[in-house]
């Protein structure tokens, strides 16, 4: 059994680690609650935003601050653009798995084309920056991802509960053909959210340039974790997507210090299981 | 005239499932479409509400064509629909679904009036208005759905089968609110199967079967016709 020191430092590093799963799983978790899209590309379009963060600041020495002020308008763009083809071709729920499969797919080959499957690491003198809190570290980029993922999370909260086009998006997801008789037209807000949720992947892979370490297969790699953290969090609530990326950052964390790291792919799936054994209507 | 609808067809895919139907609504009445289960009743006022494209025919609200206004035009000109089994959303509160009726600029403008509004008509709705509208009974539940449709400001208020599930006190009380809807400025066209009820409150009535409208006229004249009572009297 590990101190209480370190089981204390993983459960830190572990929340810290879960705001990245929080903030990925945000968007994909509105599109897929509220317009019934799952965007698997959602994690592709992460990493062109991550690998454009690296490409300013290394090749013509942006500071990430800055060219994400460029990159999360031009993701909202990419993401209209993409809700164009969902509308021109009727896309439905299992459609949108197989075209943003491919989108992804795409994005990947693209990003490898001009950046080759070589690592990239965006080297920055803060990259390891910590606070000391007693006798445990807090590396302070991730304290601010989990900060922004927090500001994001609780904004999209409020922006569905307390203004109208949130309303009318929550009552399109449940009944769109009564909401558009009380005159939503949901479209137009389904524009909005698709192009909301890439900005969300732009912000998301701006850190994700500050923090790891880039390679075109990498898109893949949190596809998995970040599917079951959307579906533990409830379809649709951001708030809950951040609570339960956490959630799964610091479980996985726990078992890698008390079992191993190779338990930590295992976690993700065991709480999703126990979650829908325990409520088969949870999400 | 209000409401004009001439040799109206809808259907589903290629089957039809209102043939060739004519009905006036004028402001200020109360108009019942009376007859059996699947005689295309909801087709008829779905195609109303703009939530099916007619297929030929007229459809004439205050003078202008509706048959080529897109779903959500339909509320913005005065036309709001309580649906067959309310249909409300279930997962939000009773007062975000009020919310949703003034989703428009125009009757968002007034949103603390007509919320004053319903709650005056629905005193126990203002009590419930935190509470998710599916955990509600099945009466409270048709009180929303009329309410978010007086939300809305309309100028016609449909009714699809109101009665339909609610106790046969609650059925009593659903009527008088349908007189009183009407009493407040807004016509209703109101189709039910609980012929009695339907015909004791209307100005006018149209019976439709298979489709077709068989039988039109005051509710007292339609009572007398021999055909009305023998199928839906049983006397």
């Amino acid at each position: 059994m590990p101190s209480a020191t370190l089981l204390g430092q993983a459960l830190i590093s572990g929340v810290l680690a879960g705001g990245m799963y929080g903030l990925l799983a945000l968007g994909l978790s509105l599109s897929w609650g509220l317009l019934r899209l799952v965007n698997l590309s959602h994690f592709a379009l992460a990493f062109l935003a991550a690998y454009l963060t690296y490409e300013l600041g290394t090749t013509y020495h942006v500071a990430p601050w800055w060219s994400v002020l460029l990159i999360v308008p031009s993701m909202f763009v990419i993401g209209l653009a993409q809700h164009w083809i969902f509308v021109r071709f009727k896309v439905n729920e299992l459609g949108s798995l197989l075209i943003t499969f491919s989108f992804a797919v795409m994005l990947e080959v693209g990003i490898q084309l001009y950046w080759t499957a070589d690592y990239r690491r965006f080297e920055t003198h803060y990259a390891t920056w910590s606070l000391k809190a007693g006798p445990f570290y807090i590396p302070v980029l991730e304290l601010i991802l989990c900060l922004v993922a927090g500001v994001l999370a609780w904004g999209t909260w409020l922006w569905l509960r307390k203004t109208y086009v949130g309303k009318a998006l929550r009552a399109s997801a449940e009944d769109a053909d009564i909401a558009a008789a009380y005159g939503v037209d949901h479209r137009k807000l389904a524009y909005l959210l698709s192009g909301v949720g890439a900005a969300y992947a732009g912000v998301a892979g701006t850190f994700i340039a500050l923090i790891a370490t880039l390679a075109p297969a990498q898109i893949w790699a949190w596809l998995g974790v970040v599917f079951a953290v959307v579906i533990i969090g409830r379809l649709g609530n951001p708030l809950g997507a951040l609570a339960a990326g956490m959630l799964i950052g610091a479980s996985e964390s726990i078992a890698m210090a008390i079992l191993s790291p190779a338990w930590a792919p295992v976690v993700s799936f065991s709480v999703l299981i126990a979650i829908l054994l325990w409520d088969p209507e949870w999400s | 005239m209000l409401l004009e609808i001439r040799n109206l067809h809808v259907g589903y895919g290629d089957a039809p499932a209102v043939w060739d139907v004519s009905i006036d609504v004028d402001a200020g009445e109360i108009v019942s479409v009376i007859g059996p289960n699947g005689a295309g009743k909801t087709t008829l006022i779905n195609a109303i509400a703009g939530m099916l494209r007619a297929r030929q025919g007229q459809l004439r609200f205050d003078g202008a064509d509706m048959t080529r206004v897109r779903p959500h035009g339909f509320c913005e000109r005065g036309i709001a629909l309580v649906p067959e089994g309310r249909r409300l959303f279930t997962k939000m509160t009773v007062e975000e679904n009020l919310e949703l009726g003034c989703y428009l600029p125009r009757p968002r403008a007034a949103r603390a009036q007509s919320l004053e509004r319903v709650y005056e008509l629905f005193p126990i709705l203002r009590q419930k208005r935190a509470q998710a509208a599916g955990e509600l009974s099945g009466g409270q539940q048709q009180m929303v759905a009329i309410g978010r449709a007086l939300m809305a400001q309309p100028r016609i208020v449909l009714f699809d089968e109101p009665s339909l599930g609610l106790a046969p006190t609650i059925v009593d009380d659903m009527f008088d609110i349908i007189v009183r809807v009407r009493d407040g400025g807004a016509a209703v066209l109101l189709v039910e199967q609980n012929v009695i009820k339907a015909l004791s409150v209307a100005d006018r009535a149209y019976v439709l079967e298979q489709g077709r409208i068989v039988a039109t006229g005051l509710p007292d004249e339609l009572m007398k016709q021999s055909h009305i009572r023998e199928a839906y009297l049983g006397v």
